[in-house]
């Protein structure tokens, strides 16, 4: 396929000033602005790397899955070759859909309207009467349903792109990108479970990303859920926080230990002495060579919350949530499941314990953070209110970024907004450049020194 | 076929008229926000569930609802369903507080079966939701409910729900059901 799915016209929305980098004044028109929004169904969605699918979701020829590119509706479905495509889920005779179930198995997709056929990689098959009516005048090889321009796979994690300009996944990914996926496989291959915890917000898409990254509301937010005691307060790591950003928006943010403290735990395995800390719970995951060569020396010692850009979270409870924008107003939370192949029944009881019971709508931490970013976006609507600027001032210019010999870099600090700053800011790149190239050249390089 | 539907007609409609007693008075709990009193009349060992429902093709209905163990939207214990009602009272409850207002409408009840001192009665509700001065939600769905009779009356010792949403409609299930 030669032409981009979605062009994008010239005069666009100009966004620039809309977020300043350096004192981290946000204009929270960019939350409810209807223009602004289609912009960015465009500009970010149309064109970057989405998450689809993990392979184990779909794992025999015929299964299929519906997904979401920005607000298009895609079949994300396994051939008889056992290639994995995405299709946009739209018939090119007048537009229907061609799917109209969220998962099961099919030989291939039929128009229910007039009964035109399409094979598992979207070949049109046939319609009712090519010989009587269209008297065989035409080509059917022209009008398949469309498929996303590249589909590709990092370790089982299935993304796909509507721009053919995009670069190849693990570029897209970069080192940060691909530690975030790691970060799920470090204890061993996973498999997807059934059931995605769904439900709709009214907040913009941009808020429920901006949280992820967000370990200062945890204690408001979420006292009731410390009170109660199924959050563990200590493990909110206020003092040792340890932000990592990555090229096009990617980031980590969130609790992380030092060398130091690596080097502490690493004797105290080995000599089976000393007191339990927070980390171990996360550390103990990292012991092999093989984790550790994975993540890399930043890596291993990172506990945060990835997000691959745009709308990603990898949360720390073997889930991964896609935040799909419903309008400027409107996001769709899908909690995606997962379990480590080989995990034990207790195991395997506590992690489904955690995925009922801490996100989705009747998680007791998520309850709480709905309300928050529905009443954000709320007050980015009054015609007043709307002028006012937010602050994510958080740790501005009060932190260095380290390198590592390793090449991974990272900042080690407290509780800060520089996550939260870099996205608004890759965020503002993405709206400024007009096509991939554009945003290759121009986009934010992750800072080194001061930050 | 149970033993219930053996009864004579008059032992069939004071058994239904009990099981009706304990589920509207129980509804009202809820409604009036006596959460405790709620809580009292659930059995230790109860399980209280809520599996996710998808659209499916016709032919694949049997995939609408996750199966029991797996993915939930409730799959709580009685020190759950403890620590909900704990949250409520303890402040920092952000989509409770101010409270939600709550009508729970409970019909089409029917006794399906009796086991030594438990009944297994279905049912279905509405409950309808506002909050703060715009926000509307109602939920519909059937219940299957076992009770248990105890020396104070029934205690609630397994409901499964099942929603008429796929997705949630609703920014939360900050109620119960």
């Amino acid at each position: 396929m030669s032409d981009a799915l979605i062009a994008t016209d010239k005069a666009s929305v100009d966004v620039s000033g809309c977020f300043d980098m350096a004192t981290g004044i946000l204009d929270r028109r960019i939350f409810t602005d209807e223009e602004i929004y289609q912009e960015e169904l465009k500009k970010i969605f149309g064109r970057a790397w989405n998450f689809v699918c993990h392979e184990s979701q779909i794992p025999n020829p015929g299964d299929f899955m519906m997904n979401y590119i920005g607000e298009d509706e895609i079949i994300v479905v396994r051939d008889r070759q056992q290639s994995i495509n995405v299709l946009l889920n739209s018939c090119p005779h007048r537009g229907n859909t061609v799917c109209r179930a969220e998962l099961g198995n099919t030989k291939s997709f039929f128009c229910s309207y007039h009964g035109w056929n399409y094979d598992l990689d979207g070949r049109l098959i046939g319609m009712p009467g090519e010989d009587d009516f269209y008297r065989n005048n035409i080509d059917k090889k022209d009008w398949g349903l469309t498929p996303a321009a590249k589909v590709e796979n990092y370790r089982g994690f299935y993304f796909a792109t509507l721009d053919p300009e995009a670069p190849p996944l693990e570029e897209y990914l970069g080192w940060v990108g691909k530690v975030g996926i790691d970060f799920m496989l470090a204890e061993g291959d996973i498999e997807f479970l059934d059931g995605i915890h769904k439900n709709r917000l009214q907040c913009n898409w941009k808020l429920a990303v901006d949280n992820l990254y967000d370990w200062y509301h945890v204690k408001v937010s979420h006292g009731s859920a410390i009170k109660i005691g199924i959050l563990d307060d200590a493990a909110m790591a206020p003092d040792n926080q340890m932000v990592i950003l990555g090229e096009y928006g990617h980031g980590i943010g969130g609790p992380g230990i030092s060398e130091e403290e690596q080097a502490r735990y690493d004797a105290r395995l080995a000599s089976g002495e000393g007191e339990p800390q927070w980390y171990d719970r996360h550390a103990e995951r990292r012991t092999s060579p093989e984790t550790r060569e994975m993540l890399g020396p930043v890596g291993t010692r990172s506990f945060g919350h990835p997000n691959i850009f745009p709308n990603l979270w990898i949360a720390q409870t073997n889930q991964v949530c896609l935040r799909i924008p419903r309008g400027p107003y409107e996001t769709e939370l899908w909690w995606f499941n997962f379990r480590r192949k080989g995990m034990s029944e207790d195991e395997q009881k506590f992690s489904a314990y955690m995925q009922n019971h801490m996100f989705g709508p009747a998680g007791v931490l998520e309850q709480d953070d709905g309300e928050n970013w529905s009443h954000s976006t709320r007050g980015a609507k009054g015609t007043f209110s709307k002028t006012l600027p937010l602050n994510l001032s958080m740790g501005n210019k009060a932190d260095q970024v380290s390198q590592d010999p390793s090449g991974q870099s990272c900042i080690e600090t407290v509780i800060n907004e520089h996550a939260q700053r870099w996205t608004y800011q890759s965020w503002q790149d993405w709206m400024a450049a007009e096509n991939w190239p554009e945003l290759m050249a121009n986009h934010s390089q992750p800072p080194t020194g001061e930050v | 076929m149970s033993a219930y539907q053996d009864l004579s007609l008059q032992e069939r409609m004071l058994l239904k008229f009990e099981a009706e007693e304990f589920l509207y008075n129980e509804a009202d709990l809820l409604d009036s926000r006596r959460f405790d009193e709620w809580l009292n009349l659930l059995a230790d060992d109860i399980h209280y569930w809520m599996p996710l429902r998808r659209t499916t093709q016709a032919k694949e209905v049997e995939k609408e609802f996750t199966a029991p163990g797996g993915m939930a939207l409730f799959d709580d214990d009685k020190t759950i369903l403890t620590m909900r009602i704990q949250r409520l009272a303890i402040g920092r409850a952000w989509a409770e507080d101010p409270p939600s207002r709550t009508r729970r409408l409970i019909s089409n009840v029917r006794i399906d079966s009796i086991d030594e001192d438990e009944l297994t009665v279905r049912s279905n509700f509405k409950l309808y939701r506002t909050r703060l001065n715009s926000e509307e939600d109602s939920w519909i769905g059937r219940r299957e409910d076992t009770l248990r009779r105890s020396e104070g009356g029934f205690l609630l010792c397994r409901r499964h729900l099942f929603l008429e949403q796929t997705v949630i409609l609703s920014q939360n299930l900050s109620s119960l059901f």
